[in-house]
């Protein structure tokens, strides 16, 4: 078996392709979608947030409290402080587009973004 | 290769999986941040194992090593690496049953780190709610790109050592 062949960099550029299409693809599709948060405890929700009030504040899950979650005025959420070890959700920093998370496993906490109206339900259901 | 030899040297690889995944732990988190997710780093212990010695013996590793990641860090990071070394190994053996001596150590490297990452990301979305596998997968091919080029490049600088000591790829 050989260690290199000039096929080899094909393969890589077509799964660098793949990569690149996948991500633009989604974050143009997910740009525009209305989003809120959702604070996971283990699988428990515990916790939605409205993303859209324009808001800017900290704040805990009741029994988390070494745990600081922080809202900005422009929509998005974050792990502010964690006493973890490793600072991994910290790190994630400011989410805003669906789809996007951050977890924090030694407090088993998961901060998800999800569309405002879930995923299932009629998107033609307007307010007349 | 005896019976015995291959015993030995199992245990050897796995022995140098548990220091990778110390070393791991002990460098700073990536900056890109993957819920749950590593780098993998001592995956290539177990790749090593697969190429020179043998299929059986890599799946062995890698559930002896998500026992030992379950001794220090819990059931949960077990679960992860029990998850990637295992869709790791088998994509890998596919990938050599199915290409023969066709495929190169670099792609192998290549599929067999995207698909640790694919693994321990699905485990992920088991064992806590759903998240949307779409949006980690750009990161993960590219992770897996890189971490197998490191790994095949690796093994370009191991394989002399490995022949001195009468190692040879046995498949």
């Amino acid at each position: 078996m050989k260690f290199f062949k000039k096929t080899d960099l094909i393969v890589i550029i077509i799964l660098l392709i793949i990569s690149a299409t996948v991500y633009l693809t989604y974050n143009y599709l997910a740009q525009g979608e209305e989003a809120k948060a959702e604070i996971y405890l283990g699988s428990k929700l515990m916790k939605t947030v409205n993303l859209s009030t324009g808001e800017n504040y900290s704040f805990s899950i009741p029994g988390k409290e070494n745990v600081v979650f922080h809202l900005y005025e422009d929509g998005s959420i974050a792990f502010e402080k964690s006493d973890c070890p490793d600072q991994i959700c910290v790190n994630s920093g400011k989410l805003h587009i669906v789809g996007q998370s951050a977890a924090c496993l030694p407090n088993a906490l998961i901060l998800k973004i999800v569309p405002r109206n879930g995923y299932n339900n009629n998107q033609n259901d307007v307010v007349v | 290769m005896s019976k015995t030899q291959r015993l030995v040297l199992t245990s050897l690889f796995f022995a140098i999986a548990i220091i990778l995944s110390i070393i791991e732990n002990s460098l700073p988190p990536l900056p890109i941040a993957i819920p749950g997710v590593k780098f993998g780093l001592s995956n290539i212990a177990v790749m090593y194992v697969l190429f020179f010695i043998g299929g059986k013996q890599a799946y062995a590793v890698a559930v002896l090593k998500a026992i030992f990641v379950f001794s220090t860090r819990g059931w949960i990071a077990s679960i992860l690496s029990l998850a990637g070394g295992l869709l790791s190994v088998t994509v890998m053996i596919l990938f050599m049953y199915i290409f023969k001596d066709k495929v190169s150590y670099l792609i192998l490297s290549i599929f067999g780190a995207i698909s640790h990452n694919i693994g321990q990301l699905v485990a992920v979305s088991i064992v806590y709610t759903n998240l949307y596998l779409l949006y980690f997968f750009p990161l993960l091919l590219l992770t897996g790109v890189m971490a197998g080029i490191v790994t095949s490049v690796l093994l370009k600088f191991i394989q002399p050592a490995f022949k001195r000591v009468g190692f040879y790829n046995s498949n």
